[in-house]
């Protein structure tokens, strides 16, 4: 009998550790072809190593399936296309892309350098756009294709220290579901996940976080130690899967046992008025109708002499 | 007396569109105003040094303060260049709206490596260019109001638009983050979705009717569901300028991390896209059991945004699937 993902032709980036690397175990113990593309960087991009990926390949290999390893760094333009090309020149398709591929460069705002910033945002995000084009061109023509890119929890909810990181993650998700409008005509689909998991990448956020964040908690209930990575790989398999032809377009949390559908940012509580608003009636009714029930991730310390803010009897 | 007496404020994009509209109504409440527009085509190119120039004019003519400013946000020394000119001209910045931004409009399988990187530059690093030098004086002063502009595109996703989506959700990424970074320093940072008629907007429905021409589609429009009267027309950009102003305002001082929808005289604030439906099991999940809860729990009732066409032989539906085990 076939396997669920008999023959389909994955490639995976930053697969040679943590989250990606149980994606490319479990994909090819169902029967997929594994390209298994990491760099082996450090979590803030630096150094390099063949190790992690080859490692990844040789046990599918080992386990029977099929894999190879790819160096490339998603983060240029030839490192996604000579991905894409490799995988065609092994096995002749494309079948689906999983952009799990990231690093960590975490400072507050106003200390964050630009090379901080373009560091992160080229890894994660352009990097989706050098995956996801190359890819789409041959996915378009074979009429068949699977997009999974990985967003976070830090983007979608926000998380303290993590601007670069966030506005990535963030903008990933809006990628997706711009993705799923251009391709799901031609019987591709892309859909994102928010995982939470303990890897490397989490290991660094109990140091990061109190430097950084003071005494905001983040976003997500879950707390350390963080659900086992292997937990994420079933989702990710099952979008990959010839079942899920129809998901299109959307985000899932998945943290250990725990799958979810995330909200689309639409609106949700609205005001309305024919015509202008004035900035006075806006005062009148944003804080009491709009903004109820809506707290402030990060309010000021009462000590603040804080324009604006009632006096405390 | 005005809303924003005093206040100094920087309007990226503010030559033109929605951005003119604040930098007018900021002046009427009493903001002096760094008009910034490098005078761009849509598409970013050219240059124009009249746009801002005009509207600074403007407010001037009226009997308010402003100076214009050419620089483009897509560039780090020029972004500090500009939030340089606030103090410059008046000794403080309290308020930064980011409007400026650029389209692209292409499917992604046709999008070059140049038509990604113009438009994250302008929308997303110009964003990350101009709060950076912003919130280093913003977090010295102990008060600030950052505005950025996001986009339904990104929130909810459009055909032809995957440079602009991921700029504009990303911009809505940043903005939750960096109210987490500065809310304890009393600054806030918010986002505004605004629909408005403009010289983006027009181009819009242009290039997408273009693309979906190209691809033998019919029109497709933004699926906002039951929402989907409040976007249906775009009115005057004037419109979005009150809520802009209203979060300036020393009033709005607990108002932070939020994304606004802003179309005529409707506002709305976003749903953030945390877990809307949950599946739980213990222990790892197999491939039938989720086929089960994704299409008859999490997905029950909600539509592909774009599902295959009829002439596309899509495995599952139209030939036989591997069984899940």
């Amino acid at each position: 009998m076939a396997q669920p993902l008999a023959d389909r032709c994955i490639v995976i980036t930053g697969a040679g550790r943590g989250i990606g690397a149980e994606v490319a175990r479990f994909t090819g113990s169902l029967g997929a072809r594994v390209l298994v593309n990491d760099p082996g960087v450090n979590i803030d991009g630096s150094g390099g190593d063949a190790g992690p990926a080859q490692s990844v390949a040789n046990e599918i290999v080992a386990a029977g399936g099929t894999a190879a390893a790819n160096l490339d760094s998603i983060a240029t333009e030839a490192g996604g296309e000579n991905l894409i090309r490799q995988c065609l020149d092994t096995w002749g398709r494309v079948d689906g892309v999983v952009h799990v591929a990231g690093i960590l460069r975490d400072r507050m705002i106003f200390n964050m350098s630009p090379q901080e910033w373009d560091d992160v945002i080229a890894v994660h995000l352009t990097g989706y756009f050098n995956l996801a084009k190359p890819a789409s061109v041959i996915m378009r023509q074979q009429r068949f294709g699977r997009v999974i890119a990985f967003s976070s929890s830090s983007g979608l909810m926000g998380n303290a220290g993590q601007a670069n990181y966030g506005a990535a993650k963030a903008g990933i998700a809006g990628g997706v579901r711009c993705l799923a409008r251009d391709l799901g005509r031609y019987g591709i689909t892309s859909n994102g996940i928010a995982p939470t998991a303990g890897t490397r990448m989490t290991q660094s956020i109990p140091e990061a976080a109190p430097l950084a964040s003071g005494a905001v908690a983040r976003a997500e209930e879950i707390e350390p130690p963080f659900p086992e990575a292997r937990f994420v790989a079933p989702m990710v398999a099952y979008l990959l899967t010839d079942q899920a032809w129809n998901v299109n377009g959307k985000i899932f949390h998945v943290a250990g046992g725990q799958v979810s559908l995330a909200y689309e940012e639409v609106p949700d509580r609205s005001i309305a008025k024919a015509g202008m608003w004035t900035v006075d009636e806006l005062r009148a009714v944003v804080p009491e109708q709009l903004m109820s029930g809506v707290i402030n991730p990060a309010p000021p310390p009462p000590t603040l002499d804080l324009p604006g803010r009632p006096a405390t009897p | 007396m005005g809303a924003l007496d005093g206040k100094v404020a920087v309007i990226t994009g503010s030559g033109r569109g929605i951005g003119r509209g604040i930098a007018r109504l900021f002046a009427q409440e009493g903001a002096r105003v760094v008009v910034n527009d490098p005078g761009v085509n849509v598409d970013g190119s050219g240059g124009d040094t009249g746009p801002a120039q005009q509207v600074a004019d403007e407010i001037v003519a009226a009997g308010g303060e402003a100076v214009a400013s050419l620089d483009s946000v897509a560039d780090s020394a020029a972004a500090e260049r500009l939030i340089g000119m606030a103090l410059d001209n008046w000794g403080r910045l309290d308020i930064l709206v980011n409007v400026a931004g650029i389209l692209r409009d292409r499917m992604i399988f046709n999008m070059s490596h140049e038509e990604w990187d113009a438009v994250i530059a302008v929308h997303l690093k110009g964003a990350y260019n101009t709060i950076r030098p912003a919130s280093v004086l913003m977090r010295q002063q102990r008060c600030g109001r950052i505005i950025n502009f996001s986009s339904v595109s990104g929130l909810v996703g459009n055909i032809g638009q995957f440079n602009y989506g991921s700029a504009k959700a990303a911009i809505a990424g940043m903005t939750r983050v960096i109210a987490r970074d500065l809310g304890r320093y009393g600054v806030t940072c918010n986002a505004i979705a605004p629909g408005a008629a403009t010289r983006m907007t027009q181009s819009v429905p242009d290039s997408a009717r273009q693309l979906q021409a190209a691809a033998g589609m019919q029109a497709v429009s933004i699926d906002l569901g039951e929402h989907e009267s409040a976007f249906a027309r775009l009115v005057e950009a004037e419109y979005v300028a009150p809520m802009v102003a209203f979060l300036a305002s020393d009033a709005a001082w607990n108002i932070n991390g939020n994304v606004f929808y802003v179309n005529g005289g409707e506002v709305a604030r976003a749903h953030h896209p945390i877990q809307m439906r949950t599946v739980y099991r213990r222990g790892l999940w197999t491939l039938p059991e989720l086929d089960d809860a994704v299409q008859n729990v999490l997905l029950k009732d909600i539509p592909n945004p774009a599902p295959p066409r009829d002439d596309v032989q899509v495995p599952g539906r139209d030939t036989p699937a591997p069984p899940l085990a």
